[in-house]
């Protein structure tokens, strides 16, 4: 086949000859009418609309310039629909053979066909908590992953940058979902195929639209993978009758700005600050702190120093060539991001080509191909003591040099022990400089499908999908560079290297039945699937090398056999699968859906679970009370019911484990040793969430205002988790399906054409409240505790935990009078509430204080975003917030050390001194050393939690419409983006309220410890151009 | 429709085989189903059972006995903080609250001994079910049971009464057993060591390192001093003596590990094994015992590695003051023992710290070496004999164990003549023979002298901290010496997750 024949004259060819053919059928009273489709405001033709002679089977799509030509009889009824757009019904009259149409644009047409799981339905019709975003709305977005690109634009679900890592970092959880110790990241299946792998994979220009399942009945398809939501994913596919290529760049430039950071002590302030802690010790004032103000203008700002001003550019070529048989897609992407810490960077390389061949009326086959290539470079940027360079470089001392005499950056500083420098600090630039962290993925998702209808309403498909993908891994920091605080240079220079294959398939075998009965429109499918999972990893660690220039393993003295892996983990999944949809009119909706589910992931005696779920709507608009209504256009009432799974327990979970590398040594020789390390569980099951939802869509003024509410309550029982037995047994732990927690939230979201006209204003506004309340942990258990976190029964999941504070000691009387640490409070030192009424301050042990200090969930989060149209110009202003989360200021413990071993926060400039100088009241007196300070910083209490509520600007796009550009290009924008504009936050803890150190949702057991500072890498704000250009 | 039939047959098939497509079994570890089926992997299982010693005594054995004496304490490094949990145990004020304490050491020491007493249970249950030959299985369980009784008499030592497990746990609600009385414990002890000396072989028959009759003999008198059973623990003495199978070696310098070299010597009836390499084996304890904060220059000489690093933090199992006064003079050992380095990042005056010379052999690399750990000596052996012999009234056959031990360290033969003066004298030299191997504190608490002594040690700490490594200006924590016990309380993280207390 000729494709550049086709893309030429396809269209006009393809559908003169569908016309010819209609006109046999046709009365010899239609005649010729043609006309043009234009969008409301710019008045700009559209093309690829579908205009269809209502009630008939004629029709047709407009041109590349907006014009269509079809056959019609006075009388007749056009109806003109694209996506994106309110359809219109033009009555054709005697006489008139032109029309010129006019469509009006709409967020979201009722009409609109939304993709649902193994499926798709009218957006009226759909009776569950579905919301779509469709990807040409998203592409001015300067960032480079999906999740990104959808904060602040999602009822009901929380995305979270936890730290700014290029190409990394996104925390997704719809409704409040989370789990002791299973993964909380919803599903992500793309193109039908639920992927294993990482959504971050994807080029988000390749994305058609996004369509977000929240409550169980749009779900429960995907059964055991299905509790946490489901985001389907469709990737661009032609569409019959346009061929087009389109070119999309942007380019610019990323920094941190000043506003937000953490600010910490410069040169004369931490002098100041060691001169007074020697002095109020009583202690002789080294040297180097005599004189605070020689410091003046000598600050070394360690952690600016490992910020840059960095390039991002993305370009992406989509081509589209359809014919009658053949519908290809293909977009290349090509994303380069320079990261605003040294050294760090993210590359994309990506290709995806979707086509169908139509081989005959019956027959569809199909296949997508999308290989990516993924590079990126991140040297130990996030992290504690002992592995964050950004976190130690912000607690180094400000008069330490980073530069010595001859401009070569230092290696290593110390000054004498006198000075309290206890530690050794790296050059945490040259760190980031020298130290290599490169991943690199090479990806490749495929799908084929065959498609058969043998009769009408009777579908039968057939899809094969595989996922390969290869992740190589290599650290290496030399002899004269090192993540980690107090260690000096040089040092042990160390490699890892980690390689992982991946490979899944999946099959899945559905039929698919239609029919209506007069009114009675039902719809049948029932399936089944296989899927498989393996990964092969091997990881190699070796240390001591003799150059640093070859990093090789060969190369290394020792290869540390405790670190050494070769691992392979699997599993495989069996479903059948089964959906009854059936309406009345359009009007009455019911759902009603089952999957079974076998896991070889689940225990020998609980391998198989039932996944069911009904739901029913009432589209109250349709009924005659309202349909005359002229201010209510369109109102659904729709509830659901449903049970869903979570299967991330981990592939051997069930499995008593023997460990033979428990190896020992007799006389200097090393003999295996083997021992059972976990205990089995053949009665081991997913977890189980029991989700309802009510909902209500309401459309007013002729949809100028929609309208969307859902509220939820799902309860998650079978919690997997690590049920702690007492050691005396052996093992710390058996995993078991215990507890249960219960959810609940409101949903609202607003759609509001506020102004129409020559400006065309729209509002999207959405508000969410998720709430959970532990109600049940294992039996004799009603507490566990995560690192600065409790979760216990009767409150919400992953409380903060420790001591409340009060203030200082702020005198010998209050002192006195003041239940105390024994042996370590003094004046000035932390004062804490005796939350058990004994007369001393305790923690831990069976005379507790501790008690919750504060939560890190949000009362709510919420998004506005504003779209203006003007003429030919185009504005975007996205933000988000989150209001009522509290983080917990876990760098403290050394960016407050009030021994003077670190530098420190600003703020610590004012502490407590003296009863006449008794400081801001944050921070006690340094006085009595570790004995006394050791409570304030190591204790967990209240000093460390604050409010992390914020306002984000995400992003602000400029874009003007040029429209075509000579004969060349046929249309074309040029558009400017920043991308986080502004933080309107009470925190002061660094720039990024959204950071949470653990509980990322991997199921990395840090998920009973959410909410954790630990100053990552800073979230860059973007300045972009671009512009989008079809040929 | 013929397509449905032909679709729904496939279904069939596919159902069919959807047990095996369900069912698989780890690739990359062994599971207890298809494990302890073979005499190799019972000696895996034997060798597994040995492994947490290596963490007890490598990590904590001193912080909870040597430490806690009066023979070595804590040297205060003031510029840290969070060094609490060690000073805790070293000076005697370990936070306690209903009969439970927080302390990280003392529980991971109980977990530890639970971890050895787990996998002889598992061992124990299943061996006798496995065909193989009789004298290696004989061998296997021999080692099993001196582990368990090893385990459990540690447990016994350090709180009294513990749960005694002696099935593997299976299932949660086997997981926490009610405290055993402290004479039931012993009972189960004595049971399982008296197994082990009528399975084991001696020491030349025994794979070298390996626990032997002559060990378990040695274990089980131990335990029958401890319970003065004076006339039990002399007869498995006299028998070690007899066997022929171990001497004193002449020269008291060579008698401890190195780091690769003079393990498992004829002195030795059991030391814990440590291999210097990347193996994941080694031991690291020497510097565990650094003064610090140590430059690399000033470590290097100690341990003769090839890349040495600085050590912060504090400096832990330092010999107290009282400890060099406890040399008679002219004592050979004291120099094998004790050896002093200066420190130039010292906040004190004196910047001069002892440290334990014992274990300070040279090694290739920083932090790891491979130097044993003794647990039982032959000379304990002849000391452990005098004692015996003297509370039967045998003061004169005691003198002559007593004075061979004396005679190596180049000191005159004992004046002690009386009962009373000779238990004194072994008692005395029990602490400089075996000083830092972990006997002094098990010395004062069977000897029933932990006020008397530990109290006499901390009024003279507490008078003078310049003396006990404390900077000028400097001291004690007010709750030091506060809560002297003969027993650790049990750990607090436990308690919380069994009912028994």
């Amino acid at each position: 086949m000729n494709g550049n024949h086709y893309l030429k004259i396809g269209s006009k060819t393809l559908f003169l000859t569908m016309f010819a053919l209609l006109l046999a059928y046709g009365s010899q009273a239609q005649s010729t009418i043609s006309g043009v489709v234009r969008s409301e405001g710019d008045k700009e033709t559209i093309p690829g609309v579908s205009v269809l002679v209502k009630g008939t089977t004629r029709g047709s799509v407009t041109d590349l310039d907006g014009r269509f030509e079809l056959n019609a009889s006075p009388g007749e009824t056009l109806s003109v629909s694209y996506i994106g757009y309110t359809t219109k019904e033009v009555p054709v009259q005697t006489g008139l053979t032109s029309y010129d149409i006019v469509l009006t644009s709409s967020m979201s047409d009722l009409t609109e066909v939304v993709v649902v799981g193994y499926g798709s339905q009218l957006k009226k019709e759909i009776t569950g908590a579905v919301q779509t975003i469709a990807g040409d709305d998203l592409i001015d977005i300067p960032v480079p992953l999906m999740a990104q690109k959808l904060q602040g634009q999602l009822a009901g679900v929380q995305i979270n940058q936890t730290t700014g890592q290029p190409g990394r970092g996104m925390n997704v959880r719809i409704r409040g979902q989370l789990s002791v110790s299973a993964g909380s990241e919803p599903l992500y299946v793309v193109d039908g195929f639920p992927i294993t792998g990482d959504i971050s994979t994807l080029n988000p220009d390749e994305i058609q639209d996004i369509t977000v399942l929240k409550d169980a009945a749009s779900t429960s398809l995907y059964g055991s993978r299905a509790a946490n939501g489901v985001v389907l994913i469709t990737t661009k596919r032609g569409k019959a009758g346009q061929s087009s290529v389109s070119l999309n760049v942007y380019r610019g430039i990323q920094n941190v700005p000043h506003y937000n950071r953490l600010e910490m002590m410069d040169a004369v302030e931490f002098a100041q600050f060691k001169k007074e802690y020697f002095e109020d010790a009583g202690r002789p004032v080294p040297a180097m702190f005599q004189n605070p103000s020689q410091y003046e203008g000598q600050t070394q700002d360690w952690y600016d120093a490992l910020l840059q001003t960095s390039p991002i550019s993305n370009y992406s070529l989509t081509i589209n060539n359809n014919t009658e048989k053949m519908r290809t897609s293909i977009v290349a992407g090509f994303f380069d991001q320079e990261g605003v810490v040294l050294n760090t960077d993210y590359e994309r390389f990506s290709l995806r080509i979707n086509s169908d061949f139509k081989a005959s009326d019956k027959l569809t086959v199909g296949f997508n191909l999308a290989p990516t290539y993924i590079r990126d470079n991140i040297p130990r940027t996030d992290g504690s003591r002992g592995t964050g360079i950004l976190f130690n470089a912000l607690h180094t001392w400000p008069n330490m040099p980073i530069y010595d005499d001859n401009g070569e950056l230092t290696y290593f500083n110390r000054f004498p022990s006198e000075t309290g420098n206890i530690f050794a600090y790296p050059n945490y630039v040259r760190s980031a400089l020298e130290i290599t962290n490169e991943t690199k993925e090479t990806n490749l998702l495929s799908n084929a499908y065959v498609q058969y209808q043998p009769i009408e309403g009777l579908e039968f498909k057939s899809t094969v999908n595989a996922e390969i993908r290869n992740d190589r891994f290599f650290y290496f920091n030399p002899s004269t560079a090192t993540p980690g605080m107090n260690q000096a240079i040089p040092t042990v220079a160390r490699s890892t290297r980690d390689d992982r294959e991946i490979f899944s398939w999946l099959n899945e075998n559905t039929v698919t039945y239609t029919k209506s009965i007069n009114d009675h429109n039902f719809q049948l499918l029932g399936g089944f699937t296989n899927q498989y999972f393996r990964l092969d990893r091997t990881q190699v660690v070796g240390d001591t090398y003799a150059d640093d220039r070859l990093p090789t393993i060969q190369g290394a003295l020792n290869i540390s056999r405790g670190s050494t892996i070769s691992d392979v983990q699997e599993w495989s999944l069996t479903s059948f699968l089964s959906r009854l949809t059936y309406n009345y009119q359009g009007k009455y909706l019911l759902t009603a859906s089952i999957r079974a589910d076998g896991s070889s992931r689940f225990g020998s005696e609980n391998r198989w679970g039932l996944f069911p779920s009904v739901s029913a709507g009432w589209v109250m608009s349709d009924e005659g009370f309202l349909s005359t209504s002229d201010k209510v256009s369109f109102m659904k009432m729709r509830g659901s019911y449903g049970v869903t799974g979570n299967n991330n327990i981990g592939n051997y979970t069930q499995y008593a484990l023997v460990n033979n590398t428990v190896n020992h040594v007799f006389n200097n020789t090393v003999v295996p040793g083997a021992a059972v390390t976990s205990l089995q569980n053949p009665f081991l099951g997913w977890e189980t969430t029991h989700q309802f939802d009510i909902g209500l869509d309401l459309g007013l003024f002729d949809d100028r205002i929609q309208f969307v509410y859902d509220f939820y309550t799902k309860n998650t029982t079978n919690l997997l988790y690590n049920v702690q037995i007492p050691q005396e047994a052996g093992f710390g732990s058996i995993t078991d399906n215990i507890g249960e927690i219960k959810f609940w939230g409101h949903e609202f979201s607003i759609t509001t054409r506020n102004t129409q006209g020559k400006l065309l204003w729209t509002t999207n506004a959405n508000i969410s409240f998720n709430r959970n309340e532990v109600i049940e942990l294992a039996e004799g258990i009603d507490r566990v505790y995560g690192s600065h976190h409790i979760t216990q029964v009767g409150q919400p999941f992953g409380q903060f935990y420790g001591l409340r504070k009060l203030g200082n000691y702020m005198n010998e009387e209050d002192l006195n009078s003041s239940p105390q640490v024994p042996g370590r409070s003094r004046v000035g030192s932390i004062k804490l509430e005796d939350i058990n009424g004994d007369g001393i301050i305790t923690i831990g042990g069976n005379n507790d204080d501790r008690t919750i200090i504060g939560n890190p969930f949000p009362d709510f989060t919420y998004g506005i975003t504003n779209n203006f149209k003007y003429g030919k110009w185009d504005m975007n202003i996205i933000t988000s917030g989150s209001h009522g989360n509290q983080l917990y200021m876990l760098h403290l413990f050394s960016t407050a050390n009030l021994d003077g071993v670190f530098n420190m926060v600003r703020k610590a400039t004012d502490r407590f001194r003296s009863p006449e100088d008794p400081g801001e009241g944050i921070f006690g007196t340094t006085v009595g050393g570790g004995n006394v300070t050791g409570i304030e910083r190591d204790w967990a209490n209240s000093n460390f939690v604050w409010d992390a509520s914020f306002l984000s600007i995400k992003n602000i796009t400029l874009g003007f419409n040029a429209g075509a550009i000579a004969n060349v290009v046929k249309s074309a924008r040029f558009y400017a983006s920043v991308q986080n504009v502004f933080i309107f936050t009470p925190y002061w803890g660094g720039p990024n309220p959204e950071v949470s150190q653990q509980g990322n949702g991997q199921g990395d057991g840090g998920n009973l410890s959410p909410g954790l500072d630990l100053t990552g890498y800073p979230v860059p704000r973007t300045f972009t151009v671009g512009a989008n250009f079809t040929f | 429709m013929k397509k449905i039939s032909i679709y729904i047959a496939l279904l069939g098939i596919i159902m069919s085989s959807c047990e095996d497509f369900l069912t698989i079994a780890p690739e990359t570890s062994l599971s207890s189903a298809t494990f302890y089926k073979t005499e190799t992997d019972f000696q895996q299982a034997v060798n597994a059972a040995y492994a947490p010693l290596r963490t007890i005594t490598n990590d904590r054995s001193w912080l909870l006995t040597e430490m806690r004496s009066d023979n070595t304490i804590y040297a205060r490094n003031i510029n840290f903080g969070a060094t609490e949990q060690q000073e805790d145990l070293s000076d005697h004020s370990l936070p306690d609250a209903q009969g439970i304490t927080t302390n990280v050491h003392v529980l991971n020491q109980y977990r530890q001994d639970y971890l050895i007493i787990a996998r002889t249970n598992q061992i124990l249950t299943l061996i006798d079910d496995v065909e193989f030959n009789q004298a290696a299985k004989d061998n296997l369980k021999g080692q099993t049971l001196f582990l368990r009784g090893y385990a459990y008499y540690e447990l016994a030592r350090y709180f009294g009464s513990v749960p005694l497990h002696l099935e593997p746990v299976t299932t949660r609600e086997e997981a926490a057993l009610p405290l055993a009385p402290e004479s039931e414990v012993y009972a189960q002890i004595i049971s399982d060591i008296q197994a082990a000396i009528n399975l084991l072989p001696i020491r030349s028959q025994q794979g070298v390192g390996r626990a032997s009759k002559g060990s378990a003999q040695m274990l089980l008198a131990d335990v029958f001093i401890t319970q003065k059973r004076w006339a039990e623990a002399e007869t498995l003495l006299k028998a070690i003596v007899n066997s022929g199978e171990y001497e004193l070696i002449p020269n008291y310098e060579d008698v401890f590990s190195e780091s690769v070299g003079n393990k498992n010597t004829k002195e030795s009836l059991f030391e814990i094994q440590y291999l210097e390499g990347p193996q994941g084996l080694q031991s690291s304890f020497l510097y565990s015992f650094m003064p610090r904060p140590i430059s690399l220059q000033e470590l290097q000489p100690i341990t003769g590695t090839s890349n040495p690093q600085p050590l912060d933090g504090e400096g832990n199992n330092i010999p107290t003051p009282d400890m060099i006064a406890a040399y008679e003079d002219g004592d050979l050992r004291k120099d094998a023992s004790i050896a002093y380095v200066e420190i130039s990042g010292s906040d004190r005056a004196d910047k001069v710290y002892p440290y334990i010379k014992k274990y300070a052999k040279h090694h290739a690399l920083h932090g790891n070496h491979g130097i044993n750990w003794p647990i039982y000596r032959y000379a304990e052996v002849l000391l452990f004999l005098a004692e015996a012999l003297n509370e039967q009234g045998k003061t004169t056959e005691a003198a002559g164990h007593l004075n061979t031990i004396r005679s190596r360290a180049g000191l005159a033969n004992t004046t002690a003549s009386s009962q009373a003066d000779m238990r004194e004298a072994i008692f005395k030299e029990r602490r400089v023979e075996l000083a830092f191997e972990n006997k002094r504190w098990f010395d004062i608490t069977r000897a029933d002298r932990v006020q008397e002594i530990i109290g006499a040690f901390g009024a003279r700490a507490l008078a003078n901290p310049l003396d006990y490594y404390y900077p000028a200006g400097a001291t004690f924590r007010s709750i030091a010496f506060t809560n002297i016990t003969k027993f650790y309380l049990l750990p607090a993280a436990e308690a919380e997750l069994t009912p028994h207390f």
